[in-house]
């Protein structure tokens, strides 16, 4: 009850602060769709969502001790599937296919810079962190390097990320409530609010646990289904609409759309944006690629599906399945943008983040289809929203209150603690979605550079490279964490430099940034080796000895950690 | 009790015959990711620098592989298979390489 209350009232005043506070007209997107309530779509939205918690109930009955310490059956098929769920977010539901239909073939370096990171990610990370075992990332890093500064910034950058990344998912759980409601954006964004609060309460409440197997399924059957009839509505065969579009971007080069031969200077655009460097160079596709790569590999919500696998072989085979089911939605992603571009060739910005509704829409697939979609976006919006929000929430309970503010408090009171800051967050990202400073996409990528920046160069040195020390890592992280921070905030004043044209843009600094945080650490690290205290080098090798199955491993328990931070 | 000496590990310098083994898997792995994420765009890259447009038009532009335009398919499905493959490749040289090492 208390819990209820701490959170409808938090929301409450936040919404009502951050209404006040909202000052422009963004999702301009929601015009470019058919205005007014659909009763189709809302009946399967809530429908969807009702199966949604429903399976999670399912779950609770039939596995009370908790999905992960139970799944002694759940092989690499299902945690591929599980990791994958977690993946999808509307961010690559909405805003994969926008940046695609915007940006035509510059736009597949999100494709390839969100799979090719978990190659990253299973070559330097995976089975190390597994060995490793129990806790968060900013636990990790704040054991390895036996300091609290590391946790703390590690607890700030998952904070800062779930709060980039959740502003994301709220631009598009807005604009499909928008969609199905008929409301304008800043309405639906609250709207968006108070569903995804009560998801949490509901889902939270009961203490279920979701079935990722089986969320995944519905989500990528609500994004695979329209493909079929959209692809056999523009000429296709609808066999598989994956590999049958060829044709159409090709025929799209010459300016052949559903609305015939477009004008010369219509097709001139069209084709250059599906030849390489028609909307952005070399060095631009090459430094988002990087940067979504080694954001992939440091995000700490996708690092921690590897400590809870049943073992090393687990999760290393998990990581082949996983990257195979993302695989499906990023073959399908072009298709829609293709489909979008072949039914509306000039929709342009406005109409780029909701494009996986306008296509079919324009396509005449029917409201029920679309009501599919859209629902499938949401529920995968909602879910990574609730994630992140409980994951940076945490952050702050956990790391910050319970290990370095008040070690030994109550677990109720670091739960309150936890409860508020949920509530807190929420607001905040409220407050971003009503004015969101790029795309979805685009947003989302700043968050996987920070990500890169900071959490990937601390976590592969703490594995890989022993010299390294809390001197080393606490520099190189608050490089990272400072020059993406820069770079966001130089994006929305609009300094060139900063911008989708200039040397270090918010989207694609770790190029530059993240190879700059090793070395520092690297430098630092050895130049201060000499000043680092005995206990700080015996910890941090005990961990490495447990990393890389080296003897004379000594189990640690929380109380003598406890112990050894309050000395 | 006397200190126990430091440990040594290094990515570049394994100290064990078992993190040999993780990292020439590792390495291996890791080429054959760079070649496919780098690689792949240098090459069109390059081709494309005849183009006086600066637009990158070349005959992989021109080229069609399963009715896609070349450039367009190498990325969007070539490469995101390639990884696939890479996963697979590295349980495949893990399970030779490593695995027997663990076994007691």
């Amino acid at each position: 009850m208390n819990r209820c209350f701490v959170i409808v009232m938090s929301s409450i005043i936040l919404l009502a602060l951050s209404g006040t506070l909202a000052l422009g007209a963004a999702g301009e997107e929601i015009y470019q769709i058919k205005q007014g309530f659909k009763l189709v779509p809302a009946i399967i939205m809530v429908a969807l969502l009702c199966i949604y918690i429903g399976i999670g109930f399912l779950s609770k009955v039939s596995n009370t001790s908790g999905y992960w310490v139970a799944g002694q059956g759940v092989g690499k098929i299902g945690n591929g599937a599980a990791i994958a769920s977690d993946w999808m977010s509307a961010a690559s539901f909405m805003g994969v296919a926008g940046l695609l239909y915007l940006k035509g073939w510059f736009g597949l370096g999100y494709i390839i810079g969100w799979t090719g990171g978990y190659v990253l990610l299973l070559c330097l990370i995976a089975a190390q962190i597994r060995r490793f075992g129990k806790y968060t990332i900013p636990e990790f890093l704040g054991d390895r390097y036996n300091s609290h500064g590391v946790r703390l910034i590690a607890a700030s950058v998952t904070v800062i990320i779930a709060i980039t990344y959740s502003t994301a998912q709220f631009k598009g759980i807005g604009l499909i409530c928008g969609w199905i409601f008929g409301m304008d954006y800043t309405a639906s964004v609250f709207f968006a609010a108070g569903v995804v609060c009560s998801y949490m309460l509901i889902s939270g409440m009961s203490g279920i646990t979701r079935n990722q197997q089986i969320q995944y399924v519905v989500l990528i059957s609500a994004f695979l289904i329209p493909l079929w009839i959209l692809l056999r509505k523009a000429g296709g065969t609808g066999i598989l609409p994956q590999l049958e579009y060829g044709n159409i971007i090709s025929n799209l080069m010459e300016g052949q759309t559903a609305t015939g031969q477009l004008d010369p200077e219509a097709t001139k655009s069209l084709r250059e944006a599906y030849l390489p460097w028609g909307r952005g160079d070399f060095y631009h596709f090459i430094a988002l690629v990087f940067t979504l790569m080694v954001g992939t590999a440091g995000l700490p919500h996708i690092m921690i599906r590897f400590y809870t696998v049943k073992n090393e072989d687990v999760a290393r085979r998990s990581v082949l399945w996983g990257l195979f089911f993302i695989g499906l939605l990023y073959w399908s992603s072009p298709v829609y943008a293709a489909m979008g571009q072949f039914w509306n060739p000039a929709g342009g910005k406005a109409v780029a983040d909701v494009i996986i509704l306008s296509a079919p829409e324009r396509a005449g697939l029917g409201e029920a289809f679309i009501g599919y979609l859209a629902s499938g976006a949401l529920a995968a919006g909602l879910s990574t929203v609730a994630g992140l929000l409980i994951a940076g929430a945490s952050a702050i309970a956990h790391d910050w209150y319970a290990t370095v503010y008040r070690p030994g408090c109550p677990d109720r009171q670091a739960l309150l603690v936890g409860r508020v800051f949920t509530a807190i967050l929420c607001g905040i990202v409220v407050l971003f979605a009503l004015n969101p400073p790029a795309l979805i996409a685009q947003i989302v990528a700043m968050a996987f550079a920070i990500a890169g920046n900071t959490i990937f160069p601390a976590v592969v040195l703490g594995i890989w490279y022993s010299r390294s020390n809390k001197y080393g890592a606490l520099a190189g992280m608050l490089f990272g964490l400072g020059m993406t921070l820069l770079a966001m905030f130089g994006w929305m004043v609009k300094i060139p430099m900063f911008g989708d044209q200039g040397i270090l843009p918010a989207t694609s600094s770790a190029l530059i940034v993240c190879p700059l945080a090793f070395l520092i650490n690297i430098l630092v690290s050895n130049a201060m080796d000499a000043r680092l205290d005995d206990e700080s080098a015996e910890r941090g090798d005990n961990i490495l000895r447990k990393l890389h199955n080296l003897p004379d491993h000594i189990e640690e328990n929380d109380n003598q950690k406890k112990n050894a931070f309050s000395n | 009790m006397a200190k126990k000496p430091r440990v040594s590990v290094n990515f570049f310098a394994p100290s064990t015959a078992g993190m040999k083994a993780e990292t020439s898997v590792a390495k291996a792995i890791l080429v054959l990711w760079f070649l496919l994420s780098y690689g792949i765009p240098t090459f069109i890259w390059i081709a494309g620098l005849s183009d006086p447009n600066g637009l990158g038009e070349s005959f992989l532009t021109d080229a069609r592989f399963l009715g896609f335009p070349l450039h367009y398919w190498l990325l969007a499905q070539g490469c995101t298979v390639g990884y696939l493959i890479l996963c697979k490749l590295y349980c495949v040289l893990w399970g030779f390489k490593v695995t027997p090492l663990r076994k007691p």
